[in-house]
C-alpha cells in the first residue's frame, strides 16, 4: 500500500476547495487523520504534541494547497508536510527533555485492554522506539509500519534510498537489541 | 510472559504492536476547520500600499534597464528600514503574487504589480527574521527568486527562496 495510491476523491475535493468550498477539507482531514496520526504519535511520543503536530500539517496544508502540484498525490504531499512538522515538533520536545511516556489513551484501547502483558509490551516497544534516533525511528515506522516504498520514503525525507535502508537495517537492530535489553523478549 | 519469544520475529512483533489504531482526539478535525476558517488580513498592508506608490517611477526606469534586469533578476533590496522590495522579471505573465512565511503562503494576500518591461514588483515590511517566499505567477506555476538562496528546508515540495531580515542566520 503505497500512499501515492489515495482513494478516489482526493483530487475532486481539491478542487471544490480551490473553488471556495472549504468544507470540503473536513473530509480530507477524516480522511487521513487516523493513518497520519499514528505515525505522529509513534514519531514524537507524545500524544499532545503529535496532535499539535498534525493539526498543524493540516491547517498548513489547507493554506498551501495552491503548491500540491498533483492533487491526486494530495496524501503523499501532506505526508511529506507532516514528516517536516514530527522533525520540528521532535526537536523542540527533545530540546524540553521531555521524557517519552506510554501513552495511557492509546495503550487502554480495544487492541489492549485484554491482558497486561499487551500493556506491558505496548510499553517496552514505545520505550525502544523512543531510544532510536529520530532518523532511525522515521524510517523504521514509515517503511515497516506505515508500509511506504524506499522510493517514496526518499522523496519524503529527502534522503537517499541507500543512506534509508541503512537506517531501517540499524533500526531493527537496535529495537532487537534494546527489547532484550529490557528483557521483553 | 513471552513464551513464543524464540520463535517469533521480535520485529515482526513490534510493526505488529506499532500498527495497532491511535486514537486521536475526536476534536482535532474542528479545530483544523477552525483554524482555517479564520478570516485572514485581506487589505494591503498601508505602509506596502504607499511604498509601492512611489515606487512607480522606479518600476519604469527599472523596465529601461530591463536587459540588466533579465541578466539578474534579483530582488528584495531594502527601500526602507523595514520595507522590502520583491521584484519579478516575468515578461509572459498575467499575473504574479508573492507568497511566503509572512503572509502565510496566501496568494490573495500580496498581489505584485506590473510595470513595463515585464518587470513585476511588491512591497512588503518584514520584521527581522528568517522567511521562505516564493513567486506564484499566473496563479499555477511556483517560481523560486533566481536571485536568492534556494530554500533547502522547503517542505510543500515546490520551489522556494530565503530572505533573511535584520542579519540573523540563514
Amino acid at each position: 500500500m503505497g500512499i501515492d495510491k489515495v482513494e478516489a476523491g482526493d483530487a475532486e475535493l481539491v478542487r471544490r476547495i480551490r473553488a471556495g468550498d472549504i468544507g470540503a477539507y473536513a473530509a480530507l482531514v477524516a480522511r487521513y487523520r487516523d493513518r497520519l496520526g499514528r505515525y505522529a504519535v509513534h514519531m514524537i511520543g507524545d500524544r499532545e504534541d503529535a496532535e499539535e503536530a498534525l493539526q498543524d500539517a493540516f491547517v498548513r496544508a489547507y493554506r498551501s494547497l495552491a503548491r500540491c502540484d498533483d492533487p491526486n498525490r494530495f496524501g503523499a504531499w501532506l505526508y511529506g508536510i507532516l514528516v517536516n512538522r514530527c522533525r520540528t515538533t521532535g526537536a523542540r520536545a527533545a530540546r524540553r527533555r521531555r521524557l517519552f511516556v506510554r501513552d495511557e489513551d492509546a495503550l487502554n484501547g480495544a487492541a489492549h485492554s485484554d491482558s497486561p502483558d499487551r500493556v506491558e509490551w505496548a510499553d517496552a516497544v514505545g520505550r525502544a522506539l523512543a531510544k532510536l534516533a529520530p532518523e532511525y525511528r522515521e524510517a523504521f515506522l514509515l517503511k515497516h509500519v506505515e508500509d511506504l516504498e524506499y522510493e517514496e520514503i526518499a522523496e519524503l525525507t529527502g534522503a537517499g534510498v541507500s543512506a534509508l535502508k541503512m537506517r531501517v537495517k540499524r533500526a531493527r537492530e537496535q529495537l532487537q537489541r534494546f527489547l532484550k535489553e529490557a528483557e521483553h523478549v | 510472559m513471552f513464551e513464543r519469544q524464540d520463535e517469533e520475529d521480535i520485529v515482526e512483533r513490534v510493526v505488529r504492536e506499532l500498527r495497532q489504531p491511535v486514537s486521536i482526539d475526536a476534536a482535532l478535525d474542528a479545530r483544523v476547520m477552525n483554524e482555517i476558517a479564520r478570516p485572514t488580513v485581506a487589505e494591503p498592508n498601508p505602509v506596502a500600499r504607499r511604498s509601492i506608490t512611489r515606487l512607480w517611477p522606479w518600476l519604469a526606469a527599472a523596465a529601461v534597464l530591463g536587459a540588466i534586469l533579465i541578466a539578474r533578476p534579483w530582488s528584495h533590496k531594502t527601500i526602507a528600514s523595514d520595507a522590502f522590495q520583491f521584484v519579478l522579471v516575468a515578461p509572459q505573465a498575467a499575473s504574479v503574487s508573492l507568497v511566503g512565511d509572512f503572509n502565510d503562503w496566501d496568494p490573495a494576500r500580496t498581489p505584485m504589480h506590473a510595470a513595463h518591461g515585464g518587470v513585476w514588483a511588491t512591497v512588503v515590511p518584514l520584521a527581522p527574521g528568517r522567511y521562505r517566499y516564493a513567486f506564484l505567477v499566473n496563479g499555477v506555476e511556483w517560481r523560486a527568486d533566481p536571485g536568492a538562496p534556494a530554500a533547502r528546508d522547503d517542505e510543500f515540495g515546490a520551489p522556494s527562496s530565503v530572505v533573511t531580515v535584520g542579519g540573523r542566520g540563514t
